[in-house]
């Protein structure tokens, strides 16, 4: 503050999203982005810097309405830009690692850059494309650039993960940067977290929990695991140019790509609200042991404090042990005088008659339901496979007519609040 | 109307756990409690045959159910009562799947035990009437069991008020809004000092009492059992690696340990790294054999049991419990040690 009186310039904080909608995309001789219609260049997989792990890239297109399934879904990404090569996007992957989400981002709403296929400890991951169950996965509704991908021989699997997901994140920066010279469809100005609300609002933090349970199954935040750290804050704005990227592909259904962080959907109903004050994103760990639960719920409670928070409104990433962390934090919340909603998905069983929660609250009790991960879905089958051609979990192939439980349906219950499904009551 | 009772080996009278193993057969009339239950039921209706199985041999093989339904009918069977099974769990899991069976075979039934029977679950929408806890609530617990098979046969439609039991169940349903903005909404009701409002409400938890220790261990035949996702290395069975819907079994005679190469976990909870390099980490059989050698335990059961406890269903949890237990008690295991991950 005290720099920034003595310069007299305007501080410059808070963050301009340049929006450019993506309503077509197609293979194309080259990359280029025109009147919402995104080319891809054929030849952008081999232009690639190699990676002595992968043996192969291929890219392939697919749109919403396609009678056409993804399986084998890992990460997905929302293709951004601040500049030509990214600059500053992803930190820790393309960008330096330096905090982002100021100045200017492009961004592609619409459209989705994914990897698909075979990773261990990657639980199957559906998304169909039309039918009944597309309207469960975000991306069912987005233009898809699906990348498939063969291991070089040998390849350890962590280093065959790691090559995957930079060429993920490059991918998505080489696309988004065709739309620099676009007008954007929008512009939206996202102001960064001041000291004080207006008009006497409530003042919401964000807490997010961040699976961090080891190879396969990490997320990242400027590019290192947050698994041996404690609770930090962050802008929210940050989240916009991939601050936070997802390394875990487990739970396909209670998962949180890349793609659900850069819009964080809790974060944009808060900011949506007139009558909540987005205050503060805090990230947490999501750790496999207790004593390291409750550390990090009781430290992220007295961070959320130490910010005087209002409220607080905590997700999580996966299933069983990760409601703890929700639950856990819940409470310590309230204790610290600072009203909790969690958002959980419920583990019913399959005809939803037991106990929906692995660890519900002792002392918190509003929870969001995102519905019951064990449902079972009809799908109907289909034409076209990408990713994976048959279903493993199944022994199928992959374009049949299936029956899945809703947790193998990519976000189906997303914890970070993305979708519709709720669950309620009826006797059995 | 005709009526058929199941019940258990103990009720009929064949004896106790050493005849938990009894197979399944009919008998002419009412037997034990079905005797008291005919008399509650008045003269419109009769148990005009009694249908038995071992509780061992009705968690082991569900079978046995379809086989007394379909003998229960030859018998002139209406209706099938069955119970009361109170808490014990392998009973209740036999009632639960005689009536479900019944009622697939379009066969009127329902079937009395307590609500925390972990055969409630199973009982695929037939109707279950409360009963108390224990034996020592058979009186009561037959007089509602009787009025609801009256009614039952009356063709009307059971309820709570008849002591209709069962879980309520969660069904999906797509809400107007998304997760992210009823989370907005629920934080606004609870700023503005409503502490009740929720979308998910308090799930009662059952509590499990530990069985008493055994005398001494060196007496003991014991079993190794694991929800780890232990598999033979390739994994014939398929076991899932979450949400297991099975249990295998595989023999461990002859083997000292188990083997890097031979033996495996597909668990998709954790990193296997570390269990894969030395899988004697999730079953612990080389310990077990030294103890063995050094006579402080009587012996192994000669194969493992193993699931994958990853985002498994707490009702095919209880079943794995009710059937583990049965298996078991055949092999007159005394003690059990069930490695978690």
């Amino acid at each position: 503050m005290n720099e920034r009186s003595k310069s007299g310039a305007e501080p410059e904080t808070g963050l301009r999203r340049l929006v450019h909608d993506v309503s077509e995309l197609a293979l194309g001789d080259r990359t280029s982005f025109s009147q919402g219609r995104l080319t891809v260049s054929r030849s952008l997989a081999s232009e690639l810097p190699s990676d002595p792990a992968l043996a192969e890239i291929r890219l392939s297109c697919v749109s919403p309405g396609e009678s056409a399934r993804i399986v084998g879904a890992l990460d997905a990404v929302q293709p951004c830009t601040k500049g030509p090569g990214g600059a500053g996007v992803f930190p820790g992957f393309i960008g330096p690692a330096l905090p982002p989400g100021r100045g200017e981002t492009h961004v592609l709403r619409g459209a989705a850059v994914l990897a698909a296929g075979y990773l261990p400890r990657a639980q199957e991951a559906v998304i169909d494309m039309s039918g009944p169950v597309a309207a469960l996965s975000p991306l069912g509704a987005t233009h898809n650039l699906v990348i498939e991908f063969e291991r070089a021989s040998d390849a350890p699997w962590d280093e065959v993960e790691a090559a995957v997901r930079r060429a993920v994140l490059r991918v998505a920066v080489q696309v988004a940067d065709a739309a620099l010279d676009s007008e954007p469809d929008a512009v939206e100005e996202l102001a960064d977290p001041a000291a004080t609300a207006p008009d006497g609002r409530a003042r919401v933090g964000v807490v997010t929990n961040l699976q961090t349970q080891g190879k396969f199954k990490d997320v990242f935040v400027y590019g290192r695991s947050l698994s041996a750290g404690l609770p930090t804050v962050i802008s929210p704005n940050e989240l916009d140019d991939g601050a936070v990227v997802s390394g875990q592909y487990g739970h396909p259904a209670l998962k949180n790509p890349t793609l659900l962080h850069q819009t964080h959907p809790v974060v944009a109903a808060v900011r949506e609200s007139e009558e909540l004050w987005l205050a503060a994103l805090v990230l947490c760990p999501e750790p496999v042991e207790q004593g390291a639960k409750e550390l990090v719920s009781a430290h992220a409670a007295r961070l959320c404090a130490s910010l005087h928070l209002d409220a607080a409104i905590v997700t999580k990433e996966g299933g069983g042990n990760a409601d703890a962390d929700v639950s856990l934090k819940m409470d310590r919340l309230e204790e610290e005088g600072i009203a909790a909603v969690g958002i959980f998905g419920e583990m019913a069983g399959r005809d939803g008659t037991g106990p929906s929660l692995v660890v519900p609250p002792s002392r918190a009790t509003a929870m969001v339901s995102a519905g019951n991960y064990d449902e079972r879905l009809s799908l109907p089958q289909c034409e076209r496979a990408l990713g994976r051609q048959e279903i493993a979990l199944l022994d199928r192939p992959a374009t049949d007519e299936l029956e899945l439980p809703a947790a193998a349906i990519y976000c189906a219950l997303n914890p970070l609040g993305w979708g519709g499904l709720t669950c309620h009551e009826e006797a059995a | 109307m005709k009526i058929v009772h199941y019940i258990n080996q103990f009720f009929a009278g064949i004896g106790g756990e050493e005849a938990a193993g009894a197979g399944p057969e009919l008998r002419e009339g009412a037997v034990g409690p079905g005797k008291r239950l005919d008399a509650l039921l008045g003269d419109e209706h009769q148990i005009v045959a009694t249908a038995v199985c071992g509780d061992d041999h009705a968690s082991g093989k569900p079978e046995f159910a379809s086989a007394l339904v379909e003998q229960a009918r030859e018998a002139g069977a209406e209706l099938l009562v069955a119970g009361p099974a109170f808490t014990s769990g392998r009973y209740g899991l036999a009632c639960a799947r005689i009536v479900s069976a019944a009622a697939e075979a379009g066969l009127p039934a329902l079937a009395a035990m307590h609500a925390d029977n972990p055969g409630l679950a199973e009982a695929a929408g037939a109707p279950v009437i409360e009963s108390g806890a224990t034996a020592r609530e058979m009186r009561p617990s037959l007089e509602r069991l009787a009025a609801a098979t009256v009614k039952l046969a009356a063709g009307e439609e059971l309820t709570a008020e008849d002591g209709r039991t069962g879980p309520v169940a969660r069904t999906n349903r797509m809400a107007d809004r998304s997760a992210a903005e009823r989370a907005v909404a629920l934080l606004l009701r609870r700023l503005g000092g409503d502490r009740e409002a929720t979308e998910i409400p308090l799930p009662n938890f059952d509590h499990v009492t530990p069985a008493a220790p055994i005398a001494d261990p060196a007496d003991a035949l014991v079993a190794l059992l694991t929800e780890g996702g232990f598999v033979p290395a390739g994994n014939p069975d398929r076991l899932e690696s979450a949400r297991a819907s099975k249990w295998i079994r595989h023999s461990l005679e002859g083997r000292d340990s188990v083997e890097e190469g031979e033996f495996e976990s597909v668990h998709g909870g954790f990193s296997t790294q570390w269990a894969n390099a030395d899988p004697n980490r999730i079953l612990p059989l080389d310990v077990a054999r030294e103890l063995e050698r050094e006579g402080a335990i009587g012996g192994l059961h000669a194969e493992y049991f193993a699931t994958t406890g990853n985002g498994t269903t707490v009702a095919d949890a209880r079943r794995f419990g009710v059937e583990w237990a049965a298996e078991l008690h055949q092999a007159d295991i005394q003690a059990a040690i069930l490695t978690a991950t």
